[in-house]
């Protein structure tokens, strides 16, 4: 097996670190683990030294999770490099059955696969999400938000980012999605539905850096705009990028919506509004669809009935 | 295993970069050149690759001078790095010294040097930079004013694994950010020798960069939002701040200023007129102040003459 990087930046979470590594080492044999510490202030170093065959940098001044990916891949010495957040959890031998699809397909870019959605225990909850596309072209999908893909599922061929650069520290939480649209305009990817790693999904109260979903996704939105400006989208025609660019306008005021819909009734108020406002303010017509009012209606009876201290009724959906 | 990498970033000047890379091949007994060709459409790909010890990389996007440079620090494997312009020239041996004098001081960061100016063919001409090399810890004085020049450095790899790698929100001034950073943690260490030649003209010869301005309302930026807020100075006192804000402020004030003259003389008023509402926007009271000083020093002058005149001798007499 040619040799694989798998860079883990992490930020004040000795506690869920530990885990992240081991299930690392059982990805793979031979997978160089290199744990990058972006500055953080509590105990990570001690835990770090205690943890064993990995490569620890530690960064004395914070840089940013986008920062910590490029030291991680400062440091890398693989062909092939992954990445894993430091809550997440690779499944075991995932990262040999990616590097064995990339290998048979000398010209794609990475293999993205599926991941196993998980609760803030990483307790898997049975959803997989997984990116529905054909193996081949996907810069389109990729840049319409429309394929799955996280620093968690894909595993890179390290000489990309030396065709596109590398990541892009402006952009805060979205700076993965950025990558992977650059990387997809020059190279076809690899896409495999079975499942990699588990993913703690992101809750309004988990403290993950992806529960600022409206600041992400209106980020998100205002740079489509830059990256439709990539000489092949540019090479399109007009009508292709307008496209796009309301097919992102749809789904990110859609999505929000949805969420600060779901989310209100539970008591999470500053969430769905800051949700919802963003919505508003990216599509008026697609924040206020008929649906999200029916998912009010619906969590709003729920937790009335959890008020009464009645048994909740079964999911209609 | 080479010691040091030598990386040069280039776009569309394979009519230059022969030049470059035959001095870093002679700059070092084990160098390891890295180019990274940032996109070009002309022929650098096709002279590039037909040198067997250098390592070739080729941006398909363009990335930029700061993200060339990322690149090629990934992809260099040695412990020390360089970087150098497309268009300028390392002098022979240069490296090999400076990598000496970091070996020699296990606990410095980097080593720069002076540059020589050199003309169009990169031939050295009389004047060199910086005047003064201080060395040790150079923190304070760096967050002033950009005395390292580029070519001149070598630096650790190590270091970036504390300080993070080039920012390219720095644009034009990623490397004074990077020498910043490294600054704060690790004594710097200088040579007064010169270990490179800058192909540009000199002052005197009446071409200067195009937009200066811009660079220091970029430098303001870092100044105030990034470097100030790293640990070190943050550390520091209120009556601390303001005085390192005070430097910087008469340092960009009087390059300005020094532009602003510069611009006047070659003959182009609207530039220099440009750069004066840029200096005046980001520094009033020091820009009133320097034309103050200005107007006084000419009323002076001026006054001096009409005494002499109105003095019998009609100006002649020279006490």
């Amino acid at each position: 097996m040619a040799k694989v990087s798998l860079i883990i930046p992490t930020f004040n979470r000795p506690h869920l670190l530990p885990r992240a590594v081991e299930s690392a080492h059982g990805a793979g044999e031979g997978v160089e683990v290199i744990v990058v510490d972006d500055g953080s202030v509590d105990e990570t170093a001690r835990v770090c030294r205690t943890l064993p065959g990995i490569r620890y940098v530690r960064l004395d001044r914070n840089q940013g999770v986008a920062g910590a990916r490029n030291v991680g891949l400062l440091e890398s010495t693989g062909d092939y490099v992954a990445f894993l957040d430091d809550d997440d959890l690779r499944l075991p031998d995932s990262l040999a059955r990616q590097v064995a699809l990339l290998e048979s397909a000398p010209e794609a870019g990475l293999v993205a696969s599926a991941v196993l959605l998980a609760d803030e225990n990483c307790v898997p909850n049975g959803e997989v999400a997984a990116p529905r596309a054909k193996s081949g072209d996907v810069f389109w999908q990729v840049l319409e938000l429309n394929l799955f893909l996280l620093p968690d599922s894909v595993l890179v061929r390290k000489s990309c980012f030396f065709e596109v650069g590398l990541f892009n520290r402006r952009l805060a939480g979205i700076d993965d999605w950025d990558m992977w649209a650059r990387i997809a305009e020059l190279r076809p990817f690899v896409i495999d539905e079975r499942p990699v790693s588990i993913y703690r999904s992101p809750s309004p109260t988990s403290g993950q850096g992806s529960s600022h979903l409206a600041r992400h996704l209106h980020a998100a939105f205002k740079h489509q705009a830059r990256l439709l400006k990539l000489p092949r989208a540019q090479a399109a025609p007009e009508q292709r990028r307008r496209a796009v660019r309301a097919g992102l306008r749809r789904r990110v005021s859609d999505t929000l919506s949805w969420r600060a819909a779901e989310q209100l009734p539970r008591g999470h108020v500053h969430f769905a509004t800051s949700n919802f406002l963003t919505a508003l303010r990216i599509s008026p017509l697609w924040a206020a669809r008929p649906t999200h009012l029916r998912v009010f209606w619906k969590n709003s009876a729920a937790q009335l009935r959890r008020w009464r201290g009645r048994p909740e009724a079964p999911d209609a959906g | 295993m080479a010691r040091v990498s030598v990386i040069i970033a280039t776009r569309n000047r394979c009519a230059l970069l022969p030049r470059a890379v035959e001095s870093a091949r002679h700059a070092g007994a084990e160098v390891e050149i890295v180019v990274v060709d940032d996109a070009s459409d002309d022929g650098t790909r096709e002279v590039c690759e037909a040198w067997l010890d250098v390592r070739y990389i080729r941006a398909r996007r363009r990335l930029g001078p700061g993200g060339a440079r990322n690149v090629g620090i990934v992809a260099g494997t040695s412990e020390y790095v360089s970087f150098l312009d497309d268009d300028d020239v390392r002098l022979p041996g240069s490296l090999d010294a400076q990598v000496g004098l970091l070996e020699a001081r296990p606990d410095s960061g980097m080593v720069y040097g002076r540059v020589l100016y050199g003309d169009e063919e990169c031939r050295p001409g009389d004047g060199f930079y910086p005047e003064r090399c201080p060395q040790g810890d150079i923190f304070r004085e760096l967050l002033s004013w950009n005395f390292i020049p580029c070519p001149s450095v070598v630096f650790r790899r190590s270091c970036l694994r504390r300080v993070g790698l080039l920012d390219e929100e720095a644009f034009g001034l990623e490397d004074w950010d990077l020498w910043v950073r490294i600054a704060e943690l690790y004594p710097v260490l200088a040579v007064e020798e010169a270990v490179a030649v800058w192909r540009r003209p000199s002052p005197e010869s009446g071409q200067f960069t195009s937009r200066p301005e811009r660079m220091h309302r970029v430098a303001r930026r870092l100044h105030a939002e990034k470097w100030l807020r790293l640990p070190r100075p943050a550390a520091l006192g209120g009556g601390e701040r303001r005085r390192l804000n005070a430097a910087f402020a008469e340092r960009a004030a009087g390059q300005l200023v020094a532009e602003i003259a510069e611009r006047f003389k070659a003959g182009r008023p609207r530039d220099s007129v440009r750069v004066a509402r840029a200096l005046f926007g980001m520094y009033p009271v020091r820009a009133s102040r320097k034309v103050a000083a200005v107007a006084v020093r000419w009323w002076l002058k001026t006054a001096r003459q009409v005494s002499r005149t109105n003095e019998p001798g009609g100006g002649k007499a020279v006490p």
